[in-house]
């Protein structure tokens, strides 16, 4: 056996740790099958959705605006669903299949490995809104909004992936096992949706209002339903994005924070 | 010259937990050392301690040369398996170390050679573009120890390599372990419970017990520093065995003699002294021959490191 001597590798050829495991993230999502089958489950969701609205636009039971918002509202929920979930697999997955342990042993940065989990939760929201655009372009066509709605969906979509999936990664470095990463997440989210089933009445007021602002899945809802239904213009309403905007980069930046201290081989805080 | 692995203190606790106390050891280059010790000893523990995966709670470490202080530099000169690592299923093994390759830095092309060269020295260059889904328990550790080195480590750590290995299995992973450090030149940490591979594998052992080094050495100077009671089984002529009794009972050092029942054959208790071994032998057979027994054979048993291991792991 002769000893494999690394040849000199230029700077500028060097793979970089966060590209190369983002790489095979991506590649674990998408080749590996799980990232394709929650995409078909997606659009399947959504065709259903699609057809029920349309069907009720048809019967004049439902404006085409509220048409589109309905859609587009289904289709950013489920999105950053889809992101929660694959975040909160991201690292307590990796421990409980032992796969952990041989990825901490490189020179790869904990941050690094954070980071490129994230981005790659994030690209589920990605291939959802691209599923989407069709089924928006179709029950929006002719009223002018198509254009708009897509623009909005992608903003708040984004906004709110990214606040999901970085949540999903949080709960994951913490949990102590892949089941408790899961429900924790899913109850976060119950949680947080919420206030969207709640009566008209309690939406009302001072303190309804305030509800809805603070919490950031309804407010990105709100204001993705100004936009297209209301036909709002964008700074109109903008204030509503607050809460999406402040829960993504808090977020964002506490779970690779997190990463570099909490993700080891076994999960908690204790030291 | 540096030592490859060098340990002063080490500590580690969890909670009120110790799992490792006052860890001191030093690890010469190219040197082949057997970690022993039963379950929940510190093995696994103390080498995640060395490969950063594991803060320690107290004391200082180097390894290649480089102080616990610096992680990343210490992980790229190390080599990996993992007690229990689990693998990609849905990966070929190709994809794996080539994946593996480049988190080091190498290029793509660079990585990928990297991943052919080490699949065939590891016998595994066929299966290559399998699944490692649709590998075997030795394959897959095979495959570790292929991921181990595509950094052409200086220090290797191998966490019970052979765990759930066929005796073939088990042969082939050690002949790997072995031209690590003959062919490699790298330092390997073997941590094990099969008191075989160690003697067959090792220049040096340590025995760790409850999160202590109780013993150190070649496998002989831990052998003979343990003087662990030592016996023997002697078969003589039939006819002989109440003469060989009495002249046995009466040598120096011999502390019992028994009968199992077998024509001819009888146990033999030697006194437990450090440096007794050889004398004790050649006094009970010169008994023997005095006394005209005729002695068929003489088997020592004990001085082996497997009594060495059970009496500092079952004494303390």
């Amino acid at each position: 056996m002769d000893a494999v001597v690394p040849a000199a590798i230029p700077d500028r050829k060097r793979s970089s740790g966060l590209a190369v495991v983002f790489e095979q993230e991506l590649r674990d999502l998408w080749v590996g099958g799980r990232g394709l089958a929650l995409s078909l489950a997606f659009s399947v969701l959504l065709s259903v959705i699609a057809y029920l609205v349309a069907t009720n636009t048809a019967l004049n039971f439902l404006e085409q605006r509220e048409s589109v918002n309905l859609t587009l509202q289904v289709a950013v929920a489920v999105g950053a669903l889809l992101a929660l979930l694959t975040g909160a697999d991201a690292v307590s997955g990796e421990r409980e299949r032992g796969t952990l342990e041989s990825l901490l042993v490189t020179p790869v940065g904990r941050v690094d490995v954070a980071v490129a989990k994230l981005l790659s939760a994030f690209s589920l929201w990605i291939a959802a809104f691209a599923i989407t655009v069709p089924y928006v372009w179709f029950l929006g066509r002719g009223v002018g909004i198509t254009g708009v709605a897509l623009a909005a969906g992608l903003v708040v979509g984004t906004l709110l992936a990214v606040f999901l999936a970085s949540l999903g990664i949080i709960v994951s470095i913490l949990s102590t096992s892949n089941r408790v990463s899961l429900s924790v997440s899913l109850f976060a989210l119950l949680a947080l949706f919420a206030p969207t089933q709640l009566p008209s009445s309690a939406q009302q007021g001072w303190a309804g209002e305030l509800l809805l602002r603070v919490n950031p899945i309804t407010a990105g809802e709100h204001y993705i339903g100004k936009i297209v239904v209301s036909a709002h213009v964008w700074s109109e309403d903008a204030s509503w994005l607050i809460s999406p905007i402040v829960a993504a980069v808090v977020c964002a930046v506490l779970a690779p924070a997190l990463g570099a201290r909490f993700i080891r081989l076994r999960g908690g805080v204790s030291r | 010259m540096t030592p490859a692995v060098e340990l002063e203190g080490i500590g580690k606790e969890y909670g009120s937990l110790v799992a490792v106390r006052d860890l001191t050891l030093s690890v010469a280059p190219g040197e082949v050392l057997g970690v022993l010790g039963p379950n929940g000893a510190g093995k696994t523990t103390a080498i995640r301690i060395l490969t950063t995966i594991l803060e320690p709670s107290r004391g200082r470490f180097a390894v290649a040369g480089i102080p616990h202080t610096r992680p990343t530099e210490i992980r790229r000169r190390i080599g990996v398996l993992p007690e229990s690592a689990g693998y990609p299923e849905r990966q070929t093994g190709e994809e794996y170390l080539t994946f593996h390759g480049r988190l080091y830095g190498h290029t793509r092309a660079g990585a990928r050679a990297m991943a052919h060269k080490l699949l065939d020295e590891m016998g595994l260059h066929e299966r290559r573009r399998s699944l490692i889904a649709s590998y075997s328990r030795g394959m897959r550790q095979r495959l570790g120890i292929a991921r181990a080195l595509v950094n052409d480590p200086a220090v290797v750590f191998l966490d019970e390599p052979t765990l759930g290995l066929d005796p073939a299995g088990q042969r082939q992973v050690l002949e790997h372990v072995r031209r690590i450090a003959t062919e490699r030149g790298a330092t390997v940490l073997l941590s094990t419970h099969l008191l075989t591979e160690v003697e067959d594998n090792c220049s040096r052992v340590v025995i760790l017990n409850r999160g202590r080094v109780v013993a150190e050495g070649t496998v002989a100077e831990v052998a003979r520093r343990a003087a662990a009671p030592r016996s023997g089984r002697v078969r003589v002529a039939p006819e002989h065995v109440e003469r060989a009794a009495v002249a046995l009972a009466a040598a120096r050092d011999v502390v019992e003699v028994t009968s199992n029942g077998q024509p001819g054959s009888l146990g033999v208790v030697f006194r437990s002294t450090e440096t007794s071994a050889d004398v004790a032998l050649n006094g009970a057979v010169r008994a023997l021959l005095d006394s005209d027994v005729a002695l068929v054979s003489f088997e020592l048993e004990g001085a082996r490191l497997s009594d060495a291991f059970l009496a500092m792991t079952e004494a303390t």
